[in-house]
């Protein structure tokens, strides 16, 4: 492997593995807006239903 | 003052305790030699090889044991709530970091003056005239050992697995001990004298000094309920 | 707890512009721009990356440290929170300088490992972290977690200098002062271009870096909110 296939072995993993932690974050941040939302919608219709 | 005697008291607890049923001391000692045992099966070295490779065997053997009795440094305190107790109690919590930290030392101390002679008996080695120097040297690791011991062994205290935790959170932190008094041990057996390994028994000596009072300040957040 | 607000929201994507385009900006540069290393060609371009994420991980642990002593002292959530994310994400950067160095050392030493100072030093600082993160997951109760973990946050990077001193002195005491390390920054045939690959990687990996922290740290914000309005609901 020329050197230039190890600067791609490195640069390859790096930024794919980058790339992978964002995707995996927005993938949580989506699951805890949405679950957030949910408690919250569910939280205003009972107080409404109290009133 | 206070946090001294607070700190005698609690030791002499714990001394107490030990002298009556001897569990801790009596499973690290035994512990300790069977790693001597496994370490002659494992190696068949020339006498030799046995002089360089002592200190680091010796080292792991002490890691390992002086972990087991790091796993129980707080069973006492686990009983009957007893932490509650103490932690009720007026105590200047640095006082119970001294007192665990001092306790693990003796039990460690004495589990050393044992078992390094019994290896030099066991591998043949005839340096006996270095022994002072070596014991200096494994006491001031043996030190930083029991003062981050004890700050692991408390924070891992209401984790599971806690047995494998412990091990793997203290030992990474133990580097600058490990290299310091194997590098110390080595040059002692292979001149005579400390020499050119001064530096790292300042480093030693330094650890010791910055980890004993970094617990004792932290402590109080250590152990809380 | 506050809801992300629109400003701060607008705000995180800005950064997560700017992160691209300095990454872009950088990888053009380090790989087409900067000449290749006298000694050690093109391998040496690895430096681009090695370099900034080795200081991005050293950040990020200082970032811990401040987050535990913060919490310690005043108790508040979000001084947890900060010190868990840069964790999390200082982890993540010593593994890709684990990879990075190890993959420089193959062309230019022929070995794929080797226990010189600074692998050593990033693997040990890898598994301090990695125990952190450890303690913090198998410990059950969340405010002995956080406390458990803010401890250990000190006392690792209080033991940061002593590490590093203590692997120097093993590595280098005996070493014949001859041999060419492959992340030795090759200040003698230095080009201009070189540096300026260098600054802009180094902008870029910042850049990056508060952008994944900001988000990690905003993830937790959100589990706490859920956390605590379940709770509420239970009650």
């Amino acid at each position: 492997m020329g050197a230039w296939g190890f600067v791609s072995l490195a640069y390859g993993i790096v930024w794919g593995s980058i790339l992978v932690y964002v995707v995996l974050l927005k993938r949580r941040y989506g699951d805890a807006a949405a679950e957030l939302a949910a408690l919250k919608s569910t939280e205003a219709i009972s107080r409404d239903a109290e009133k | 003052m206070a946090l001294l005697k607070q700190a005698y008291l609690l030791v002499w607890k714990d001394l107490l305790l030990e002298m009556r049923r001897r569990d801790s001391l009596l499973t690290m000692f035994f512990f300790g030699t069977l790693l001597l045992f496994v370490f002659h099966f494992s190696f068949d070295a020339a006498p030799e090889r046995v002089a360089e490779m002592a200190p680091a065997l010796l080292w792991l053997a002490f890691l390992f044991t002086g972990t087991l009795g790091l796993a129980q440094l707080f069973q006492p305190e686990r009983e009957n709530h007893c932490l509650d107790a103490l932690l009720l109690a007026p105590l200047d919590r640095g006082a119970l970091f001294l007192a665990k930290s001092f306790f693990n030392l003796i039990l460690m101390v004495i589990v050393e003056i044992i078992v390094i002679p019994l290896f030099w008996i066991l591998f043949n080695l005839r340096s006996w005239n270095l022994l002072p120097q070596l014991f200096l040297v494994t006491l001031l690791g043996t030190v930083g050992f029991c003062v981050l011991g004890t700050i692991t062994s408390a924070i891992t205290l209401q984790a599971r697995a806690r047995e494998l935790l412990l091990p793997l959170v203290l030992f990474p932190l133990m580097v600058p001990v490990i290299l310091a008094t194997i590098r110390c041990m080595e040059n002692v057996l292979r001149t005579g004298e400390f020499g050119d390994a001064i530096p790292w028994l300042r480093l030693l000596i330094g650890f010791d000094v910055i980890f004993l009072t970094a617990g004792v300040l932290i402590f109080d957040w250590v152990i809380e309920r | 707890m506050a809801q992300s607000s629109q400003p701060t929201r607008k705000r995180k994507g800005i950064l997560g512009a700017l992160a691209l385009v300095a990454i872009a900006i950088g990888l053009f540069w380090s790989l087409v721009v900067a000449p290749p290393d006298a000694y050690q060609g093109d391998a040496q371009r690895i430096m681009y990356l090695h370099l900034p994420s080795i200081l991005t991980a050293y950040l990020s642990y200082f970032l811990v440290f401040v987050g535990s002593a913060m919490y310690l002292w005043k108790r508040e959530k979000r001084d947890d929170l900060l010190a868990h994310s840069a964790a999390e994400i200082g982890v993540l950067f010593t593994a890709l300088t684990i990879i990075e160095g190890s993959i420089w050392g193959r062309p230019t030493w022929g070995v794929w490992w080797t226990w010189d100072a600074r692998l050593t030093l990033t693997a040990i600082l890898l598994l301090i972290y990695v125990g952190y993160l450890m303690l913090r997951s198998l410990t059950e109760d969340e405010n002995r977690a956080a406390s458990a973990a803010a401890v250990l946050g000190i006392i690792g990077f209080l033991d940061i200098p002593l590490i590093h001193m203590s692997v120097y002195w093993w590595r280098t005491l005996h070493q014949p002062p001859s041999i060419l390390r492959p992340d030795k920054v090759p200040w003698e045939n230095v080009h201009p271009s070189m540096l300026t690959a260098l600054a802009i990687s180094f902008a870029a990996f910042l850049l990056l870096y508060f952008y994944l922290l900001s988000l990690r740290y905003r993830l937790g914000e959100m589990r706490e909110e859920i956390k605590a309005r379940r709770l509420g609901r239970e009650a």
